[in-house]
């Protein structure tokens, strides 16, 4: 190299170099001007929410006790607890089922015009207003609901607890264990009311999808065709090629997927209103069911401080609950 | 009897269709698609019938007017598709590159350490009841927003541009924090998963790390498209934050981002709950819905088009 | 109601140790009506009657009464005329209220705002009013906007009332919307020059705050011609006074199974007393085994329970949440009438 050209290069890597600085300075700019509303309303939902926690009488009483009134200096929400672990596991459970295979077909198989139509259905049913897809789920409980009790969840519910007036015949000693289990059986089981659990968990389902299927189609479509061809030629069968050999290349992404799924519907309010309608009191999931996005919506808009910080410190709840599912979820995954 | 078959037959469908992945994968797999179309088209389907009272009297009106009178029974949704129109633009608008350069900051900028909680804590913002978002946005935003911007507008034009705190901009800015974590969380994965050869590829040539930056953003380019119509999806679906804070203006067409107005779907979530003691409030909200969905439809006719176009 | 509702319901619940648990969730006044109709819920409740076109679906099938009085306050933001500041309240009569709503009177300083305001007419700015209604449909829209029809014939006739209106100052002037009492109070305290009506206890919850930057105004009552301050006793004076007048006017204590829609436009506007006040009704079936409900005997014996004590002992001061006023005696009275009328 002459020494004129080792000049440009120089003139070059400065130039280089600023735009690196600048750009890189840009995205850090973005990234924190995204993040710290989000921290600000993270700290302020941990700050007053501890407060409530203490001030409503500690965290077992906010997590068992009943909602407080206005007039209550203590309280919680353990009957709301209750409902959105028992209605969000079981809505990311069949997300996931539906979602993940919905996502390999959008993104494996883009080729087909059949693929392109779904992922435009995908990308519709997220920008649905999610008190559309609670009403949807209403309308349809409504049809099936009578026939539904009348044809299987009634004689379901007969066979159950007829089988737990004759097995003690059989199996002594499990007596108890029997009646206890018959006791908590119809909490779970049973002719369904208008307004109920599942009907809540169904909803959800509807509103986790197409995140699921979004993110893993994106994984799905980004795997390289090399890699894909190897997979196949390695695999033998396309169901080892696509769920096993590429295992390594989408399994964060899809993990990426379920979480966030999973945690956008344990905070969704608006499509429980007409499916499991709410409650503050521990009851069967065959009826009204509480969910603690619905108690936050109701008394964070009140008058009332013990029952707005409780909302506080019910979301602080929550977020803690997701957080440690995301940990743990990415430490094993 | 319709209801109950539905749902019962629901069920082994879907069994039958995970029984076909293991035999024949993609006719397993088309399954999953053919049933998400339907149930695409079920709900459309439902927002026709329920809306068809009002199209049967009004026509197309509902669909091309601005008015809410319940007492004369008088209803029109064009304003409302227009403030989701305006809301979702600007959101998007801001959250795109706010997501970029989280994603590029958590993976390029920050020491190993933070990576992991810093992503772990934007991501658990997708779990924060919007409730609670559209109190911040009440409280703190709006306010600050008003301020800021009127203090703009008066150096700028000389006068107030923002009549309150609460109006379409503030549902705009408001929703771009509210999405920017999941299309952050989608392209953080895009990005991360660009393999080591690439990478390694890359900085062989002597890219310095904001040309790296851009090369892994390209070659994320999947992701950054799934995180985008996963964004979008979000900020014209968001009921309740954005009813807290875009002010509720029903009546005045406007394209006015600095006014009052109204997005469909806090519309919905605003009227819904007292539409049944009217006669056509119900099917005029379903009109609304069926609006949004066709023009969501509409987006992504076109985004296929210019994709297929462009062969990304 | 909620707040009241789901506080009767826990003593209720701790009254008789566990054994009975009343689920109320507030799903909005409308949709309480529609869903009791459809037998989705035991029981209803609403700020307003049941709609004329509903009831005609039941008539003669159900039993409304009133379960408890809530009212409404017009807040104000004002910067040169806080209450700390001068030591006053607004006064302010439906007639003026009316057409600030209709974006006729636009700005603070108008001569008739003026006219009522003697003392501080010379501070009034000369600013444009922001008028705050609410954006979602609600029962104390509907009651506010009932008192205004009752109160001033012009906007009966322009705007009408019900859960949700057409707004004239949203075209006209610069009126805006916000989503539940608690953006309305919010809208007002953070938005200059601004107006709105807001249920009792989100105002003196947070009096404070508001005579920092306002206030809230002095109602006439156009029927005896006197400025009321919402207060607890005032209020229970407009309740009682507007019963009276519809039995003067009827001849007779309102039926439990009629349509009550006169019934409340005569407790709308009462002749005496703080003007602006909603009843909370209750809707219950007369005959639950018929209407299909499964479970009947239980059911009606649990919902007459429950009312039984909401009615008595719900009453009583210790058990009426703030911002909400008891029945008198004679309101009350009607409701265990509507008791009666309710079998299995």
């Amino acid at each position: 190299m002459t020494a004129k050209s080792h000049d440009r290069v120089q003139v070059v890597d400065a130039e280089r170099q600023l735009i690196n600085w600048l750009g890189l300075g840009l995205f850090a700019f973005l990234g924190v001007v995204a993040v710290v509303p989000l921290f600000l309303i993270i700290s302020d939902v941990y700050i007053k929410g501890i407060d409530a926690i203490n001030s409503l009488g500690g965290l077992w009483v906010f997590l068992t006790e009943l909602p407080p009134t206005p007039y209550d200096e203590s309280g919680g929400i353990g009957p709301m607890l209750v409902g959105t672990l028992y209605m969000t596991a079981l809505g990311a459970l069949l997300g996931i089922a539906v979602g993940f295979p919905l996502g390999v077909y959008i993104g494996e198989m883009r080729k087909e015009k059949f693929a392109n139509v779904a992922r435009a259905g995908v990308n519709v049913l997220v920008e649905f207003p999610t008190i559309v897809v609670g009403l949807f789920v209403y309308a349809v409980m409504s049809l099936a609901k009578e026939d539904l009790n009348r044809y299987m969840l009634g004689p379901l519910s007969n066979a159950i607890s007829s089988l737990g007036e004759w097995t003690p015949r059989f199996i002594g000693p499990l007596d108890n264990v029997i009646s206890l289990l018959g006791e908590w059986i119809p909490w779970f089981i049973g002719p369904l009311d208008g307004f109920n659990a599942y009907a809540g968990a169904v909803a959800l389902t509807l509103i986790m999808i197409p995140y699921v299927a979004l993110i893993t189609a994106s994984a799905y479509a980004s795997v390289e065709q090399p890699l894909r061809e190897a997979a196949y030629a390695t695999a033998g069968r396309e169901f080892n090629a696509l769920f096993v050999v590429l295992r390594k290349a989408v399994s964060r992404a899809v993990l990426t997927a379920a979480l966030l799924g999973t945690a956008k519907i344990a905070g969704e309010t608006a499509p429980l209103l007409f499916t499991a309608f709410g409650n503050f009191y521990y009851a069967p999931f065959t009826g009204p069911t509480g969910a603690v996005p619905l108690w936050i919506w109701y008394a964070a808009q009140t008058p009332y401080d013990v029952q707005i910080v409780s909302a506080y410190g019910a979301a602080a709840v929550l977020l803690t609950i997701i957080l440690t599912i995301f940990i743990i979820a990415r430490i094993r995954g | 009897m319709l209801g109950f078959l539905l749902v019962v037959l629901l069920i082994p469908y879907l069994i039958a269709a995970y029984a076909l992945l293991l035999v024949k994968l993609k006719w397993g797999l088309r399954q999953f698609g053919a049933f998400i179309v339907a149930t695409i088209g079920l709900l459309t389907a439902t927002f026709f019938v329920e809306a068809y009272p009002i199209i049967e009297r009004d026509g197309l009106a509902v669909f091309l007017e601005a008015r809410w009178d319940p007492v004369r029974e008088s209803y029109g949704v064009i304003q409302a598709l227009t403030g989701t129109i305006l809301t979702s633009a600007v959101a998007i608008a801001l959250a795109m590159p706010m997501a970029l350069g989280v994603a590029v900051t958590i993976n390029e900028i920050l020491p190993a350490r933070l990576k992991g909680i810093f992503g772990s804590l934007v991501d658990l913002t997708a779990t924060m009841p919007t409730v609670i978002f559209g109190l911040w946005g009440l409280f703190v935003l709006g306010p600050f927003l008003h301020d800021v911007v009127n203090s703009v507008s008066r150096f700028l034009v000389g006068d107030d541009v923002m009549t309150s705190p609460y109006t379409l901009f503030t549902a705009g800015v408001l929703l771009a924090i509210m999405i920017t974590p999941y299309a952050a969380a989608v392209i953080r994965e895009g990005y991360a998963l660009v393999p080591k050869p690439v990478e390694e590829a890359i900085y062989a040539m002597g890219a310095t790390k904001f040309e790296a930056a851009l090369i892994k953003l390209r070659y994320a380019r999947n992701y950054i498209l799934g995180g985008f119509f996963l964004a979008l999806g979000r900020a014209m679906g968001e009921t309740v934050a954005v009813a807290m804070v875009v002010g509720g203006n029903f009546s005045r067409f406007t394209t006015n981002i600095f006014e009052s107005g109204i997005t469909i779907s806090s519309l919905i979530a605003l009227q819904f709950p007292n539409a049944a003691a009217y006669q056509y409030m119900v099917p005029a909200l379903f009109a609304g819905a069926l609006l949004l969905t066709l023009f969501g439809l509409a987006i992504n006719a076109v985004a296929i088009y210019i994709i297929q176009r462009g062969q990304i | 109601m909620a707040p009241q509702m789901f506080s009767w319901s826990r003593t209720f619940h701790r009254v008789t140790e566990g054994r009975i648990q009343v689920n109320y969730q507030s799903i909005g006044s409308g949709a309480g009506a529609a869903q009791f109709l459809e037998k989705k819920l035991d029981f209803g409740a609403s700020d307003v009657p049941m709609p004329r076109a509903r009831y005609e679906q039941a008539a003669g099938r159900f039993v409304q009464f009133p379960v408890i009085i809530g009212s409404i306050v017009l807040v104000y933001n004002i910067p040169e005329l806080t209450y700390s500041k001068t030591g006053k309240y607004l006064n302010l009569t439906s007639e003026v209220i009316s057409l600030i709503y209709m974006g006729e009177i636009k700005e603070w300083c108008d001569p008739k705002i003026k006219a009522l305001n003697p003392g501080l007419a010379d501070k009034l700015p000369c600013k444009e009013i922001v008028a705050v209604h609410r954006s979602d449909g609600s029962g104390t829209t509907a009651a506010f906007t009932l008192y205004l029809s009752r109160a001033y014939q012009p906007w009966n006739q322009t705007v009408g009332w019900g859960f949700t209106v057409k707004w004239p100052a949203d075209e006209k002037a610069k009126g805006m919307g916000a989503k539940g009492n608690e953006g309305v109070a919010q809208a007002v305290l953070q938005t200059p020059y601004s107006i709105g009506y807001v249920e009792f206890a989100y105002w003196s919850k947070n009096k404070d705050k508001y005579d920092r930057v306002g206030g809230v105004s002095f109602v006439r009552n156009d029927n005896d011609g006197k400025y009321y301050f919402p207060t607890a006793e005032n209020v229970a004076m407009g309740a009682a006074a507007g019963l009276e007048r519809y039995k003067r006017k009827y001849g007779a204590k309102p039926a439990p199974d009629a349509d009550w829609n006169p019934v409340s436009i005569e407790l709308s506007n009462p002749p005496r007393g703080y003007p602006i006040l909603a009843f909370t009704y209750v809707f219950l079936w007369k005959d639950y085994a018929a209407e299909g409900y499964g479970d009947a005997a239980t059911k009606v014996a649990l919902l007459k329970e429950f009312f039984r004590w909401v009615l008595t002992e719900g009453q009583k001061p210790a058990n009426v949440v703030e911002g909400y006023i008891p029945l008198p005696p004679e309101v009350a009275k009607l409701g265990l009438e509507a008791l009666e009328l309710v079998k299995s």
